[in-house]
Parts: C-alpha cells; sequence; structure tokens
C-alpha cells in the first residue's frame, strides 16, 4: 500500500467524523452549512486529485474540475 | 498485461481516459443541479424539509460514506498494484473494494426499508421526492460500478488476459464517481437542513 494513499484516507476519515460531529453537536445555522460543503469540497478534490491521479493530468481537467465543483459549492452556500 | 507509459499530462489522455472523464462531468453537473434545485426548495419549505432531515439516520449516511471511501481507497491500491504488475495482490484489493460496495448497498438496503416501513415514500413531500430520486440514482451507479468492477476483475486474472492498465484505470475512475457524487449528496440531504 501507498504511504500517501493511507494518509489521505485517514484525513478522509477524520474529516467525514469531524462533519458529523459538528453537525450533532451545533444546529445547523448560517455558518455552519458553508462548513459542511467546505469540508465536503475538500474531500471531493482528495478523491479525485489522489485516489483518482488527477494530480498527474493535464491543466484543462484539474481547473475545470475545481470550477466545477467550486461553482456547485457557491450555489449551494448562496442559496441556502 | 500492456506496459506501454500513458501520457497522462496530455489533454487528450487523463486517468481513466477521456470519454471516462466526459462522463464524470456530466454526472457531476446533473447531480449538481439537482442539488442546487433541492436546497432552493428546501428554503422555500424550510419547516418540512429540517423535519424530514431529521427523520434521516445521520449515523447511516456517515457509515455508509466510510465505505465508500474505504473502498475508494482500496481501489485506489489495486490499481497501484496493477501497474506494478503484481496481478493478484490487485485482484485482493479489488474484490475489498467490492466488499465495500456491497456494504454499502446492505445498509441503503435496511434504510430504505425503514423509510417504506413507516410509509415514507416518493410523494411523501418535497424533501422525499429528491431523497429517493437522489439516492436512487445513486444506488444504480453504484451497482453499475460493482458489475463493471466484478466483470473487469474476471478478466484481469484470466490466462493471457488483455485488461490493459487504461482498462483497469477506467474502471476505477467509473467506482470513484461513486464516491465523488456521494460525497455531495451525503451533506445537503442528510446534514444541511
Amino acid at each position: 500500500m501507498k504511504n500517501s494513499l493511507i494518509l489521505v484516507f485517514t484525513l478522509l476519515l477524520i474529516i467525514t467524523i469531524t462533519t458529523t460531529c459538528i453537525v450533532n453537536s451545533f444546529s445547523v445555522s448560517a455558518f455552519i452549512a458553508p462548513v459542511i460543503m467546505v469540508l465536503a469540497a475538500v474531500k471531493f478534490l482528495l478523491v479525485a486529485f489522489q485516489f483518482m491521479e488527477l494530480k498527474k493530468a493535464h491543466s484543462f481537467w484539474k481547473i475545470s474540475l475545481i470550477i466545477t465543483l467550486g461553482l456547485l459549492v457557491i450555489l449551494i452556500i448562496g442559496i441556502k | 498485461m500492456d506496459t506501454l507509459k500513458i501520457n497522462y499530462k496530455s489533454i487528450y489522455y487523463p486517468p481513466g481516459g477521456i470519454l471516462m472523464w466526459i462522463i464524470i462531468f456530466l454526472e457531476l453537473i446533473t447531480f449538481g443541479m439537482a442539488l442546487v434545485a433541492f436546497v432552493y426548495y428546501g428554503i422555500e419549505n424550510a419547516t418540512v424539509f429540517h423535519e424530514s432531515r431529521m427523520q434521516l439516520n445521520t449515523a447511516f449516511g456517515a457509515t455508509n460514506t466510510i465505505f465508500l471511501l474505504t473502498s475508494g481507497f482500496f481501489m485506489a491500491n489495486a490499481v497501484h498494484l496493477f501497474k506494478e504488475n503484481e496481478v493478484k495482490k490487485s485482484s485482493v484489493f479489488f474484490k475489498l473494494a467490492m466488499l465495500g460496495g456491497f456494504l454499502f448497498l446492505a445498509l441503503k438496503s435496511v434504510e430504505y426499508y425503514h423509510k417504506i416501513e413507516s410509509g415514507i415514500s416518493l410523494d411523501t413531500n418535497m424533501f422525499y421526492t429528491f431523497y429517493w430520486l437522489l439516492t436512487g440514482f445513486h444506488v444504480i451507479h453504484v451497482i453499475m460500478g460493482l458489475v463493471i468492477l466484478g466483470w473487469t476483475n474476471y478478466g484481469m486474472k484470466k490466462k493471457n488476459s488483455d485488461t490493459t492498465v487504461e482498462d483497469v484505470e477506467a474502471c476505477a475512475a467509473f467506482w470513484h464517481m461513486c464516491d465523488l457524487i456521494w460525497l455531495l449528496l451525503f451533506p445537503t440531504l442528510y446534514l444541511f437542513f
């Protein structure tokens, strides 16, 4: 097993558990909702860049994915 | 096994293949727009969405996230090992990745069973219309992913297998796409309202 993959996997688990704990500890407010979405976006990028090896791809694919995800997150947070 | 080096830095050869990435973008945009609509209607029906969201089992959602992330981790290792020509070890990780998918489906079935038993259906309210459609379409993707994983794993173990690194990467990219979609569905459906 690659050490970098183990590290990313551990980070993903920590973020998932942290997100769930935040929601269970505090009611979802105008402050918590963006935090939830930003943490989800971080997990999304970790999976795409590390597990799917997008880090090796042409910049076009990296930038396109970041822009698509960024727009979605901004729209969701903006509407909320 | 094909040992030709792939030039990932070329715009035409992202890991997994250009066609798979076009599919991934289309899927992300489709699910993404549905989530934007979900949040939009959620603001208009804030009380209904909050009450409905509170009926969902967050522990089930979080556990399913962990199942898919673990499965994705095994898949990433399977691709890495296949590239190293360790086909047998790669096959073991393929099976572990599939196990994560089956566990996801099993827990999702339990969740669906509880909802159906409580009389919650597609037309209960707007929240549950989105819930059933979004999670249902995602489940279909997971089932398709498991079929692709099983088929690729069967092909790569055969004698004189013609399974290439590109095949395994494309299969892995589809599987990770299921992860990516769920990583957006879980916080929005289970935690947001």
